[in-house]
């Protein structure tokens, strides 16, 4: 099987998959993309094993570039990235690929695809947001956004316009696949493509993170999120660790993630330069001594800064769940999460881990209390993560169907 | 069902376009008064006339890119949430109250995308003309295609549906006038559709021998031997045939030398599938490169108005819709309606409205011509396929069958809510 996979970054979604696939599997595994991503970076084997190319969408005709397109020129940009995967794959020539899997997250760029290879295209199902109570409109409690009306009518065009000529496509949770209209749900498979339970597994704590020596006795509590922004919680993260504050000294907040809003409109309210992360600390006033910001770091950094956590906390608004959740399950830990549909597919609470609503921060410092206060009540919540991780989330769980899935794909009816 | 009148509010991008000729007969038959948000209208001569007695007729100034003249390909998204934010901030504006269903159109250009956030719980019927296939149908079949048309021809194609998958997922009530058109659209949406003709108005487009006795057009005389066939689109281009035309008029004259043509529709280019000969006059370079038989018995007459194209296809003796596999012309049925023969191209969408033989002739794009020789001297014949198909057309497309449907539709929308 020849698959090329299309992402803008790399490893990103697709590195670890097909990496899984060729050395399973001897599958020849293709990419275009536009970056090698800097977390994680890209491994020595991946880049030995894989057919990496890049490509590149040439600036707006307009002037604007990626980062500040208007939110009504998205989807000429993303046409515009569509030329751009079309002219790469003409130029690289050779590609021959049997399955063209793209990722999906604004839309899959493979609208021109067809044009190039008779491929049969399968999308990565990220997401699909809603119009309203969900993902970007979710946070009514910040100041409204001049694009809420509008950008989420618009928004999905994109992936929509990728999906209609796609053979099917596929989401890593049940839930991403029902943020989809119910009319195109039957075309969309559930695949997890698996968590890495062997980096991340309960073990010996270390006594220092980023440098900074944490005695044995100092309860951790750990937040993470590639971007420190409304959408992820950062602001009631820092809520509710003022409320821990209160009650208990001992606590060190040990926060992984970079200041960039990667999702959503925080910038509306923070104002031109000030990233979310700051406008919190400065709403909020913290005490920062309590704190640790990591910035973005390394897997396997996280996952000793992970083993080293008493609790984690994530605070996602309905939105896809981040892999963060997934490694910190993996690692045993307990977890006090925000109670929507999303985390509850993958956490049980009262079982696997603790569920409370999102905007009640006293609650979620009292649950968080309680845990600090009694850990070993709460351990059987962590083992049953990890066991439900092993069991259901793996890697050498998930990438069997994943490979069923590809090779039904190549057989299946392109849409009429 | 009862027949409270309802108010309605309208979006489409030109006034009356698509839309206008059932709003006025839903104020004149059913009393429901109706507001038409437009970016541009037809002069007042053109207007349906209801306009201005129970149909209101706002125009909104677009902004952004949708100022411009020309737009990027890959930037015709843009364009249209510039049109659909425009509808919108007039509505928001005139605070356009009552309102008890919305009916759009958006041809490309975005309509009642955002009248949701002023009107959350009133239903939205939208009408959908179209779905590009990359190389399928109207000029894109790769059979006729120009092996020299660049790439961009197709990827425009497969990026320009966008703007109907996100009016689909607006919560709207898709409505569609044929089940071809209905069939273009992905599998998903099609057991949504409504699928019913807007209708046509049978006060204009109806058998009238006193109409057809009047042998004067645009001022010219037709004389009394002679047989006219004719030919009405918005514009004589390549996507309605207007090439097959001169073709089959060519054979005509050859038989008969009392075949006058007559050729309705604005010389400019105005459909942008020709996009090598969008805004340009077509009809004018395909003249220049065939020259006609006889360019004194081929008449062009320009826009013409609701009027004059009746006036035109009652003294028809032939007219012929040769255009490509696309959505059949109103004009189409217009003729049917008016008691002319139609001869067309056979093909899906023509099928659907027509029975072969029977309320018209069908024929392969290649064998139109020798068709229309075939039956030009059968008279009998032609006045059997005439008969019938006006009485077809009529009894299923005439305004005062279709609309009731739709009327029905409206209230029980209305009923149900968003």
């Amino acid at each position: 099987m020849n698959i090329l996979f299309l992402h803008d970054a790399f490893p990103a979604q697709f590195g670890r998959l097909g990496l899984e696939l060729h050395q399973r599997y001897g599958w020849h595994c293709s990419y275009l993309i536009q970056n090698f991503s800097s977390c994680p970076l890209p491994t020595a084997e991946m880049l030995r094993s894989l057919e990496i190319h890049r490509y590149f969408v040439p600036p707006s005709t307009d002037g604007n570039d990626e980062g500040g397109v208007p939110w009504p020129r998205s989807y000429g940009r993303f046409v515009e990235q569509c030329r751009a995967v079309y002219d790469a794959i003409r130029q690289v020539g050779h590609l021959r690929p049997d399955l063209v899997v793209a990722n999906g997250g604004r839309g899959a760029p493979t609208l021109f695809v067809p044009e190039a290879t008779n491929a049969k295209i399968l999308t990565y199902c990220e997401y699909y947001f809603a119009r309203s109570r969900a993902d970007l409109t979710y946070r009514i409690d910040l100041p409204p956004a001049e694009p809420a009306p509008f950008f989420p009518r618009v928004i999905n065009a994109p992936t929509l316009a990728s999906l209609a000529q796609s053979v099917g496509g596929y989401s890593a949770t049940r839930r991403q696949r029902d943020s989809f209209p119910e009319r195109w749900r039957s075309r969309i498979e559930v695949h997890f493509d698996g968590v890495d339970v062997d980096l991340y597994r309960p073990g010996p704590r270390t006594g220092s993170i980023a440098g900074r020596s944490v005695p044995p006795d100092t309860k951790v509590v750990t937040f993470v999120a590639r971007g420190l922004e409304s959408m992820r919680g950062f602001d009631i993260f820092v809520k509710v660790a003022k409320r821990i504050l209160r009650e208990r000294k001992d606590v060190l907040f040990v926060v992984a993630g970079g200041d960039h809003t990667y999702y959503g409109w925080d910038s509306y309210h923070t104002g031109p330069g000030k990233t979310f992360r700051e406008w919190t600390i400065e709403t909020e006033q913290p005490d920062l001594d309590h704190f640790v910001f990591l910035g973005q770091i390394a897997p396997e950094e996280l996952a000793d800064v992970l083993r080293r956590s008493d609790l984690h906390l994530y605070l996602t608004v309905p939105f896809v769940v981040s892999w963060s959740l997934f490694n910190a399950l993996s690692t045993g830990l307990v977890v006090l999460g925000s109670d929507i549909d999303a985390v509850r597919e993958v956490v049980e609470p009262g079982v696997s881990g603790l569920l409370e609503p999102l905007f009640d921060a006293d609650r979620l410092a009292e649950r968080a209390l309680e845990v600090l206060a009694d850990p070993a009540a709460f351990a059987p919540l962590g083992a049953a993560a990890r066991q439900v991780m092993e069991e259901r989330y793996s890697v050498d769980v998930s990438i069997p169907p994943i490979r069923d899935f590809f090779e039904r794909a190549v057989n299946m009816s392109v849409p009429d | 069902m009862t027949h409270d009148p309802l108010h309605l509010l309208f979006v489409e991008p030109r006034f009356p376009g698509r839309l206008g000729g059932l709003a006025d007969w839903l104020v004149r038959c059913r009393g429901y008064r109706a507001t038409f948000l437009c970016h541009s209208a037809e002069p007042p001569h053109r207007r349906p006339v209801s306009t201005g007695r129970g149909l209101e007729v706002i125009a909104y100034q677009v902004g952004g890119i949708a100022k411009s003249g020309a737009v990027a390909w890959t930037r015709i998204l843009e364009r249209g949430l510039c049109h659909a934010h425009a509808a919108w901030e007039v509505a928001e504006a005139r605070r356009i109250r009552p309102v008890d269903i919305i009916l759009g159109r958006s041809d490309g250009l975005g309509s009642t995308l955002f009248l949701p956030h002023t009107y959350p719980k009133i239903p939205i019927l939208q009408y959908f003309d179209y779905y590009f296939h990359a190389h399928r149908h109207d000029l894109a079949d790769d059979a006729e295609l120009d092996p020299s048309t660049p790439d961009a021809f197709h990827q425009w194609r497969r990026a320009a549906n966008a703007s109907e998958l996100i009016e689909f997922e607006n919560g709207v009530h898709p409505w569609t006038a044929s089940q071809w058109q209905r069939s273009l659209f992905p599998e998903p949406y099609r057991d949504d559709f409504l699928v019913l003709h807007e209708g046509i108005d049978t006060r204009l487009f109806r058998p009238d021998p006193a109409a057809r006795a009047e042998r004067t057009v645009a001022g010219r005389s037709i004389p009394r031997e002679a047989r006219v066939v004719t030919f009405v689109a918005r514009s004589p281009d390549r996507l309605r045939g207007f090439d097959r035309f001169l073709e089959i008029v060519d054979r005509l004259q050859r038989l008969d030398p009392n075949v006058i043509a007559i050729a309705v529709g604005d010389p400019e280019v105005v459909h942008a599938l020709d996009v090598e000969h969008h805004g340009l006059d077509y009809a004018a370079s395909r003249l220049l490169s065939h020259p006609p038989r006889d360019p004194d018995r081929l008449w062009r007459i320009g826009s013409a108005s609701p009027g004059m194209v009746a006036r035109v296809l009652a003294l028809s003796d032939l007219h012929i819709a040769p255009g490509r596999v696309f959505p059949p012309s109103r004009s189409t049925l217009e003729a049917s309606a008016t008691g002319a023969p139609v001869l067309a191209t056979d093909h899906a969408p023509h099928r659907e409205f027509f029975e072969n033989d029977a309320t018209a002739f069908l024929a392969p794009p290649e064998a139109l011509a020798d068709r229309a020789v075939a039956i030009w001297n059968d008279e009998e014949l032609l006045r059997d396929v005439a008969r019938a198909g006006a009485g077809a057309t009529i009894a299923r497309f005439g305004r005062d069958a279709a609309l009731p449907r739709l009327c029905d539709r409206l209230l029980e929308l209305v009923d149900r809510g968003s």
